[in-house]
């Protein structure tokens, strides 16, 4: 494409030159040639002209030879090489960036299983506390000072026909002292109802001090009719609660049961009890 | 669960109990102690620190009935009244 436009941008300049009146060295034959009338390189330049605007004039005077666009700049061997190098270079490194973002993008994507997937080897599963098991009963030790007072309240699902209340009003407590506590459910139908139950501990920020360790709750109790039995829940408040800033002002904590009635093929979607299943009826006791 | 579903306020996740869920106790066979226990705590103004030993024997009752894993009495926090009933606070 350079070598098209060469004739014309020749043609332009020269007759470019003679109009304007700058003092550089001219070149006569070249202004002879463009007063001839009906010469081609004229109207190749007119022809230019007109595609390629009149702002390129300005710079006619310097870009006697005509440049294609990806030419280097000088002519120089060296600094050729150098900015074929420089070009190189840039390629590789865009490449190594776009690259980069590409991956990035597929990290953020393939965060969710893999994350996933991490919780589920190492059981950390979103709570908090990690080593909370039987040992950390074993050594935990009471902190006398701080007496907290349990209130216990039941609730029934309207469908439910039960009885369900608790045996004690309230119990007060220490952190870090395991405690036992009791409700009652009674069925004064004619059949056997199958219910299960979930847990809720207000104020909410202590509900996660609140350590089970062993209740009647996210699994089916069923009751003969006329049935009455004794449920026991078996608790602790983790120590640290004492040390929480936030749990200063706690001094009442509130755990409520409500007991739904469990219907064939009806499954809850309960936390991950028996490894994150969902709860259907079929399962015994 | 909290009712109002609000967006961004955390609600309350309920955890799975440690060692389960107790079998219910269908026969009874453990009222006693459960009386016992309940009793105590109505004396002593429902300090539960002062009635351990009686809950101790709930679940040893449990235990022994097969309504609850054998455990040692240590790991459900009751070292100190597994040496016998010397610490009554």
């Amino acid at each position: 494409m350079g070598g098209l436009w060469r004739p014309a941008w020749r043609g332009f300049a020269f007759c470019g030159w003679r109009r304007s009146p700058a003092g550089r060295p001219t070149s006569f034959a070249g202004v002879e040639q463009c007063l001839k009338p009906g010469r081609s390189g004229t109207e190749g330049a007119e022809r230019g002209l007109r595609q390629l605007g009149t702002w390129r004039r300005p710079s006619l005077t310097r870009d006697l030879v005509v440049q294609p666009p990806r030419r280097p700049k000088s002519s120089n061997p060296y600094t050729r090489a150098q900015e074929e190098e420089w070009r190189r270079r840039n390629k590789t490194v865009l490449t190594y960036v776009a690259a980069t973002a590409v991956g990035m993008l597929g990290a953020s994507y393939a965060a969710v299983p893999l994350y996933r997937l991490y919780c589920q080897t190492t059981g950390l599963g979103g709570s908090v506390t990690a080593g909370h098991g039987s040992d950390q009963i074993e050594n935990m030790v009471p902190v006398k000072d701080r007496i907290i007072k349990v209130t216990f309240n039941a609730d029934v699902h309207a469908s439910l026909q039960w009885n369900f209340r608790p045996q004690q009003t309230e119990i007060y407590v220490v952190p870090g002292e395991t405690a036992l506590a009791f409700y009652k459910a009674k069925n004064p139908t004619d059949k056997p109802v199958i219910g299960i139950s979930t847990y809720n501990v207000v104020p909410f920020e202590a509900g996660q001090y609140f350590n089970k360790i062993q209740c009647f709750c996210f699994e089916e109790q069923r009751l003969n009719p006329q049935e009455e039995v004794d449920m026991p829940v078996f608790f602790y408040i983790d120590p640290e609660f004492a040390e929480d800033p936030r749990m200063v002002n706690v001094d009442l904590i509130t755990l409520s049961y409500t007991f739904f009635e469990a219907k064939e093929g009806h499954t809850l979607p309960l936390p991950g009890y028996n490894g994150s299943q969902q709860l259907s009826p079929a399962s015994s006791l | 669960m909290s009712t109002a579903m609000n967006f961004g306020t955390k609600s309350f996740q309920p955890r799975p109990p440690d060692k389960g869920s107790f079998p219910l106790d269908h026969f009874g066979e453990c009222t006693r102690f459960k009386e016992k226990f309940l009793k105590c705590l109505r004396e002593n103004n429902f300090e539960n620190g002062l009635c351990r030993y009686e809950s101790k024997e709930y679940l040893e009752c449990r235990m022994e009935r097969q309504l609850m894993a054998q455990e040692p009495l240590e790991k459900l926090g009751f070292g100190d009244l597994a040496d016998g009933k010397a610490d009554r606070r």
